[in-house]
């Protein structure tokens, strides 16, 4: 089971999935229950995926034309469909983050104080 | 896309469930954990589908508005398109709703699918019977049928309020009224043991009784004899069944009354329907009716001999349709030709457009916009087209319709009930949006082996337009092809109208007016009457002004006689006898080849005349005058009389024995022929008036020049003449657009290439024979081919054709001759702008 309690989760914020999704397939090709848990491992297990979920991402991103799907086989040989960034996509990543390093910037610097007063 | 999502979803929650195991969890609780883990499966498939779809329909939207767009931008291209699509499918659509009525839609009673036509054929009056005794027994005894009835066309001279009036009426038996599912409008319907009985039909209620409700109950003269109205029959209530006399005798039906008694047990010839027990195939019923043709035959009265051979049962809607059914066909087949035809040309219009729009289409691509999508807006715009011109068609549809039931009403069975309904409007949307389809397939492909590179640094002329050109020409072939087929059948069709119309010098239809009078009621009851109604007739006729000759004449069938040149004793005939007063053959015109005309002294009926025919099959090759026949009397031939068309154009004329007027049966009604100097229509009201004068009781009807019956007598090949030449026409006019269109596309693009040859010198002549042959090299390509299609096609109408063979060389030749010349004018035109082009302006354009 994972390592974290129940209480220190967080749900993920509505259209960060895509972008995570993105960042998952930079390392390689990837099939859809690897990328939920590379999503949750690289978070330390704080973000949660309802892996559900993923799939209508997964679909939203090919539609968009910045992952494709490709047939291939799993490790323990079995037909599986790995999803690969494009160019379009890694592209798409490089927009993605840095829109959302300006918002968490920008949102970390509206809070800081908030939780000084309230840790005080 | 979506086609593998059930797995992945599977092998996910597989994956976890693994996991989960690893992490020490019993393997249930492992699989619980990894489901609930993975959220509502359902809903996930329902979301993920969804991303596809909102964007199908979202691209679909802007592709509809993106190609509404561009039709505006070009309202004359799209006009002429829609135009095409119109008529091409309009014709279609027409058609079809015809089909659709004769052939596909039940008819309107109760299990019509059940119902059956018990018959055999007659040879000898070349149509389907039955005899009634048969009819009698069958309905006593045969276990596979839940109801059977007959009936037959019945003359019946009915007084009524207004006045005398001949009323063409039905007489039924047996389950009649529950097989046709029949309700009255007004009082009841009589029952099977009723005589002297009549149920109007809501026409002739409502024009002689002027729908006086109090009528019901009440009695009229019919025939001499009083006759009591038990009902009237709904205004839509059409007769069902089977009248082989529409053909003859066009009208309605506006009366029934129960089949006498006294005919049923005598014997007489009905037609009989009947309704299958659930689950009983005709074939299984045509057993049980054979085995009891012997015993059926046994009760049968004794002067009937002749069983009526090779009875048939069959499904009574293929019965009603039968003769139509090949003309339909040809006519489905041919308005699919015109519409192949019209896709091929706007196949050939876009083709033109998609080199003009390549440069638009390469910026599209290049800006991100993939092959597919591209093509796909390209079907979506074709599409979008064709569904505008299938709204034009079911206006034109509807339009040709009418035109078609006013022209000839009777030309097919229940032609009277088509209508645009929703078949006809689905089969309509179904043939738009495959048109669309169909014609968007060139210049997708054109457009698929464009490269970019070259489209988008060559402008609007590129290197691909060649291989357009190319494939332009092989669309105007096959238009052509087609076309050529559809010119050969109706070219066949006007030839077989050119052979039923030939005829003999001096025979001149349109100045001889034929009429019928029935002699009914009590007071004709006996010969000598009848007898002198008739001289009494000829008397005034005759001796009217403008009258040239005139006669009456009856005829009838007598079975079972014996020709000398039989070889075998066992051998006998029917003959048609007809009973012809001196002046009616003259009247008709028909000539005397040998012999002697008969006149008064020969009444007894021992002096006969021969049609040609009629000597071919009695005597072969010896001389018939002086010898005598069986009529079955025995008679001397005392003469030989051309034959004659004159009742049936169709038809080859039948055999005939004429004989005096008097020994003919004037009850069963006769015909009256007069020749006037001049075009006889006029004089048709006085004629009448002149006979009605002698007795306003007895009805004087079906009066019109021989020319109109003789004309009736073809209606349906009319309606087919009629409709395969409107198809072959614009299969025509469209294909001369296609060459012209082509030939005059390729001589603009290469106005340079002429430009550039004529400064080095060639002549404008020479120019115009480069033109006029490459277009030609197209058009005889694609008639060649559609000539050796042809031959094989036109079998398929052989029915449809009159004395003329299905591979007719006269007819193939001639319509090769004219379609190639007048594809010559189309590459004329264009050849002869190509040859005005000035070299300098030419060259300076570019």
């Amino acid at each position: 089971m994972s390592t974290r309690s129940p209480e220190d989760r967080v749900g993920l914020l509505q259209g960060t999935l895509d972008v995570l999704i993105l960042r998952t397939l930079l390392f390689g090709p990837a099939h859809g229950h690897a990328i939920v848990k590379a999503i949750e491992s690289s978070s330390e297990d704080v973000l949660q995926v309802e892996q559900g979920s993923l799939y209508p991402a997964l679909h939203r991103l090919i539609k968009r034309g910045w992952i494709s799907a490709e047939e291939g086989l799993s490790e323990n040989n079995r037909r599986a469909k790995y999803y690969r960034l494009t160019a379009r996509g890694r592209k798409q990543l490089q927009v993605e983050t840095a829109k959302w390093e300006k918002l968490a910037r920008a949102i970390a610097r509206i809070l800081k104080p908030a939780s000084e007063e309230a840790n005080s | 896309m979506l086609e593998h999502l059930d797995d992945d979803i599977r092998d996910h929650i597989e994956q976890e469930t693994r996991d989960n195991i690893a992490r020490g969890m019993p393997p249930e609780e492992a699989r619980h954990a990894a489901i609930r883990k993975f959220g509502n499966i359902t809903r996930v498939k329902e979301d993920t589908r969804e991303v596809w779809r909102r964007v199908w329909l979202e691209q679909l939207l802007q592709d509809i508005r993106y190609g509404l767009r561009m039709l505006l931008r070009n309202p004359g291209f799209a006009a002429v398109v829609i135009l095409t699509l119109a008529l091409g499918m309009g014709m279609n659509t027409a058609v079809f709703s015809v089909v659709h009525t004769v052939l596909l839609r039940p008819l309107a009673c109760p299990h019509p699918e059940r119902l059956v036509w018990i018959a055999g054929y007659d040879a000898n009056i070349k149509r389907d019977v039955a005899d009634s005794p048969d009819f009698v027994y069958w309905r006593q005894h045969a276990r596979s049928f839940t109801g059977m009835a007959a009936y037959g066309p019945q003359q019946a001279a009915m007084v009524t309020p207004k006045d005398a009036q001949q009323v063409s009426g039905m007489v039924v038996a047996g389950d009649f009224w529950s097989l046709t599912g029949a309700r009255p409008a007004l009082g009841r319907l009589f029952g099977p043991p009723e005589q002297d009985t009549v149920v109007l039909a809501w026409d002739l209620f409502e024009n002689q009784f002027a729908a006086d409700q109090h009528v019901v109950g009440k009695s009229v003269s019919v025939d001499g004899r009083s006759v009591t109205i038990t009902g009237v029959l709904p205004k839509d209530f059409r007769f069902p069944f089977p009248m082989w006399w529409q053909s003859v005798e066009p009208r309605p039906v506006e009366a029934y009354f129960p089949l006498p008694a006294k005919d049923m047990a005598m014997g007489r010839i009905v037609n009989v329907v009947a309704s299958l027990k659930p689950g009983v195939r005709a074939a299984q019923a045509l057993v049980e009716i054979n085995v009891l043709e012997k015993p059926a035959q046994e009760s049968r009265p004794p002067q009937f001999i002749e069983p009526t051979a090779g009875l048939r049962v069959e499904p009574l809607a293929y019965k009603l349709t039968g003769a139509a059914r090949p003309a339909l066909f040809v006519l489905l087949a041919a308005g699919s030709f015109v519409l192949l035809i019209a896709v091929l040309n706007i196949a050939n219009i876009l083709l033109a457009r998609a080199t003009v729009r390549q440069r638009e289409i390469a910026i599209r691509a290049a800006v991100g916009a993939g092959r597919a999508r591209v093509i796909r807006q390209l079907l979506v715009e074709s599409v979008v087209l064709s569904l505008i011109g299938g709204a034009g068609a079911l206006v034109l549809a509807r339009t040709a319709l009418a035109i078609l039931i006013r022209l000839s009403p009777n030309a097919a069975p229940r032609l009277q009930e088509t209508s645009i309904d929703g078949s006809v409007l689905a089969f309509t949307l179904a043939v738009s949006i495959g048109t669309g389809i169909l014609f968007s397939f060139g210049p997708a492909l054109a457009l698929w082996r464009t490269s970019l590179h070259d489209a988008l640094k060559g402008g609007a002329r590129t290197s691909a337009s060649a291989a357009g050109l190319r494939l332009r020409g092989l669309l105007v072939s096959g238009e052509l092809a087609l076309a050529i087929v559809l010119l050969i059948g109706a070219g066949l069709m006007l030839k077989s109208f050119w052979r039923m119309h030939a005829r003999p010098p001096g025979f001149a239809p349109e100045s001889i007016l034929t009429m019928q009078v029935r002699l009914a009621g009590p007071q004709y009851r006996e010969q000598p009457a009848q007898e002198a109604y008739m001289r009494e007739l000829l008397r005034r006729v005759e001796s009217a002004p403008g009258v040239q000759a005139a006669g009456v004449s009856t005829w009838f069938l007598f079975e079972s006689v014996r020709f000398p040149s039989d070889t075998s004793p066992t051998q006998r005939h029917t003959i048609r006898l007809n009973a012809a007063s001196p002046g009616y053959l003259k009247a008709l015109g028909i000539r005397l080849l040998r012999g002697r005309w008969l006149n008064g002294a020969d009444s007894g009926g021992n002096a006969v005349l021969l049609n040609e025919s009629m000597a071919r099959q009695a005597f072969g090759a010896v001389d018939p005058v002086g010898r005598q026949i069986s009529t079955p009397e025995p008679a001397t031939v005392v003469g030989i009389v051309a034959d004659l068309k004159y009742s049936q154009l169709d038809a080859d004329p039948p055999a005939e024995i004429y004989l005096a007027y008097e020994q003919g049966p004037f009850f069963s009604g006769s015909s009256v022929a007069v020749r006037t100097a001049g075009d006889a229509l006029p004089m048709a009201p006085a004629i009448r008036k002149l006979i009605s004068g002698i007795d306003p009781t007895q009805p004087v009807y079906s009066v019109k020049t021989l020319e109109q019956a003789l004309s009736d007598s073809i209606a349906p090949r009319r309606f087919n003449l009629f409709l395969l030449g409107t198809f072959a026409a614009v299969a025509l006019l469209l294909a001369l657009v296609g060459i012209y269109g082509v030939i005059a596309y390729a001589v603009a693009e290469r106005t340079r290439e002429i430009g550039v040859r004529m400064a080095l010198g060639a002549q404008r002549r020479e120019v115009v024979r480069m033109v006029v042959v490459e277009g030609m090299a197209m058009a005889l390509a694609g008639m060649a081919a559609g000539l050796a299609g042809a031959w094989g096609l036109t079998n398929l109408m052989a029915s449809l054709l009159y004395d003329v063979k299905a591979d007719d060389p006269a007819t193939f030749a001639a319509v090769a001759a004219a379609l190639a010349a007048t594809a010559m004018l189309a590459c004329w035109v264009p050849a002869l702008k190509a040859a005005r082009v000035d070299p300098m302006v030419a060259l300076r354009y570019e």
